[in-house]
């Protein structure tokens, strides 16, 4: 701004300048009217689908009557009982992934040199990159009840019959976790490597135990990314499709697969649409509620911390 | 205090330079630590020593594991891949026929070729798109705009991909035979739209990541010496944002291989990618070619990683820390 305003002394200058700033903001265009098309039209279309209905079994959708009965229809006992099963996984999936992810970004971070530090993150993206689908068909493969696990746990005497995993919520769950880890590992890594060690270093001189330090110092530092792989992890997976259509089977499915049904099979797309929509807006209810509640945890969280640091200060000075 | 010392010794080595940067930075520690301190807190240092040196292994046996989980199910694709057998899931012997059979399968080739043309191009349009609107949102951060525009990126990383596949189907169908538009009844052209949404966002905020540090007086300077936008553009603007913008490509050109479920909704017959051909064998037989081409395509993907990690690496020579880079611009 300052130096906007040193420079606006030629009227010529000034004009330039304009134009310069009007042409760049005219690169976003571009982008925002391909999205409008593509995707904010599109979502609107099915939002006005949901109002509508399916009038007979070779019409997909017709809005000649506009009323909110699919979202009616959208909310049954079997939609509900699914939609439970969905939540569950994606929270117990959510938190799963961060108690395996926070120490491997720990030791990522802080205990690897830099150069090893790039060696391991590309370990870690290297199987991100391989499709989604083929990884969760290596599961698929590894727990079927006459795939080489199986036998190996049958050959040890660990088990009696064959492993009964496949088909069967625990192997969705499993399925999840592995597949959105790597998302939950790089926004930690990235909050663990930006942390200064020297902060660690001085809670340690200070007096601070090695638990006492994690607490004080690097879980706050951590949040940022715990929240970004919270989110970047529970979004995909509530509206996960692939990963219980690979492992679940009937015992383990998941709302993304009815959603997907109602447009593929049933050719339902009014009762598809509401689907579609309560599920988006399950998800930002979540996101919303979960932002709230991170903010609040951490104004508290901040509050307690200088409470902490200014009754500690004079403590020690004290002591000295 | 001969316990203390087996275990030190025992656990230095098998954490090789970790564990020695580690210990460096402990004994510093200790040392600054004593010379400050009352000098009776003497056994203190070795006990503090043994613990931290005992939860660095926990801690790396932890990250090995995870690796290793990570790797675990592509280990049994690639494994699987030589099984000669009639079915995936079933080992029957050790082999390439499948390889053969793949590569001489012509329906396995053309979902190939539909694939990779679908990624080119999704990586084209999206890289335009997205490194516009990547100079765009790093010059003018405070324009009125960028709140809208951020809000529209927002929204399409976290709208789930079934949501937004089921979205475009419909919608191509309209444009195709309400409005007579014949260009979206092409599969291949609704593989590259569908794709190209998600994509560009990811576009978007690698660049402006990129652009957020480079100072805009060049540009200005050229302007106020008279060159023309476009040749402002590709004199300045673009060699600075050229890493950028290859990563860009890259990660859209593999995130398009990818995709599944947007895929599986709008392509149309004749036009299948073959994420959608593995899914459709999932309700009948899943054969081992299956895994074969996987395995192929895992090694272009290792090659595309290593272009990234290439072009990030020059670039962090002016900006910072290569592995940071590429995480960070992964998450945004």
């Amino acid at each position: 701004m300052a130096v906007d305003a040193a420079v606006r002394t030629a009227p010529a200058a000034r004009t330039g300048r304009r134009r310069l700033r009007w042409s760049i903001g005219m690169l976003a265009l571009p982008i925002s009217a391909w999205l409008v098309f593509f995707f904010i039209v599109p979502f609107g279309l099915i939002l006005w689908y949901s109002f509508g209905d399916k009038p007979s079994l070779y019409v997909t959708h017709s809005n000649d009557v506009l009323s909110l009965d699919r979202y009616v229809e959208a909310v049954s006992p079997a939609f509900l009982q699914t939609f439970g099963r969905t939540l569950e996984i994606s929270v117990v999936g959510t938190v799963l992934c961060l108690l395996i992810a926070f120490p491997m970004a720990y030791w990522m971070a802080t205990k690897l040199s830099p150069r090893r530090q790039g060696l391991v993150l590309a370990l870690v993206l290297i199987p991100y990159w391989t499709n989604f689908l083929v990884r969760t068909i290596g599961w698929q493969i590894t727990l079927s009840p006459e795939g080489f696990l199986s036998q190996g746990l049958q050959a040890l005497g660990l088990r009696d019959g064959p492993l009964e995993v496949l088909y069967t919520m625990p192997a969705v769950q499993l399925g999840v976790v592995y597949n959105y880890l790597p998302l939950m590992i790089l926004p930690l890594y990235v909050a663990l490597e930006r942390m200064d060690h020297r902060l660690l270093e001085a809670s340690r001189d200070l007096g601070a135990n090695a638990i006492e330090s994690f607490r004080r110092v690097t879980l706050p530092l951590a949040l940022p990314g715990i929240a970004a792989g919270m989110l970047l992890v529970f979004v995909p997976l509530m509206g996960d499709y692939i990963t219980p259509s690979v492992l679940g089977g009937a015992q383990g499915g998941m709302v993304g697969q009815m959603v997907a049904g109602q447009f593929s099979r049933a050719q339902n797309w009014a009762l598809g649409s509401a689907m579609a929509i309560i599920l988006m807006l399950a998800i930002l209810a979540t996101v919303v509620i979960f932002a709230l509640v991170a903010r609040l945890v951490g104004s508290v969280l901040g509050r307690v911390q200088r409470v902490d640091l200014s009754a500690a200060l004079p403590q020690q000075g004290g002591a000295r | 205090m001969t316990e203390v010392r087996t275990d030190a010794t025992t656990t230095g080595p098998a954490d090789g330079t970790g564990a020695a940067s580690t210990a460096g930075t402990t004994a510093a520690s200790a040392a600054g630590t004593r010379s400050t301190a009352v000098p009776a807190a003497g056994a203190a240092p070795i006990a503090r020593k043994r613990r931290r040196s005992l939860t660095d292994v926990l801690i790396a046996a932890w990250g090995v594991l995870g690796l290793l989980f990570l790797f675990f199910p592509v280990i049994v694709i690639i494994v699987y891949s030589f099984n000669t057998g009639r079915q995936l899931r079933s080992w029957d012997g050790f082999g390439f026929s499948s390889y053969e059979n793949a590569l001489s399968n012509p329906t396995i080739v053309a979902t190939i070729q539909v694939s990779i043309l679908a990624a080119a191009g999704s990586a084209v349009v999206s890289t335009i798109l997205g490194s516009l609107a990547g100079v765009a949102l790093a010059r003018r951060p405070s324009a009125r705009w960028v709140g809208w525009l951020t809000l529209l990126l927002g929204l399409i990383m976290v709208t789930p991909e079934i949501v937004n596949a089921v979205s475009l189907l419909p919608w191509f169908v309209d444009l195709s035979n309400t409005w007579n538009l014949d260009i979206f009844a092409v599969g291949q052209v609704r593989l590259i739209v569908a794709h190209s949404l998600f994509s560009c966002a990811v576009v978007t905020f690698i660049v402006r990541a990129r652009m957020a540090g480079v100072d805009e007086s060049l540009e200005e300077a050229a302007a106020d010496l008279g060159a023309p936008p476009l040749r402002r553009f590709l004199d300045i603007t673009f060699p600075l944002m050229r890493p950028a913008v290859i990563s860009g490509a890259l990660l859209t050109f593999t995130l398009s291989l990818d995709n599944t479920v947007l895929s599986s909704f709008v392509s149309v017959a004749g036009s299948t990618p073959w994420p959608v051909y593995v899914f459709a064998s999932l309700r009948s037989t899943l054969r081992p070619e299956i895994a074969a081409v996987s395995t192929l395509m895992l090694g272009l993907t290792l090659i595309a990683l290593a272009l990234v990690g290439l072009v990030l690496r020059r670039a962090s020579r002016t900006t910072g820390n290569a592995s940071g880079g590429l995480a960070a611009t992964l998450v945004g």
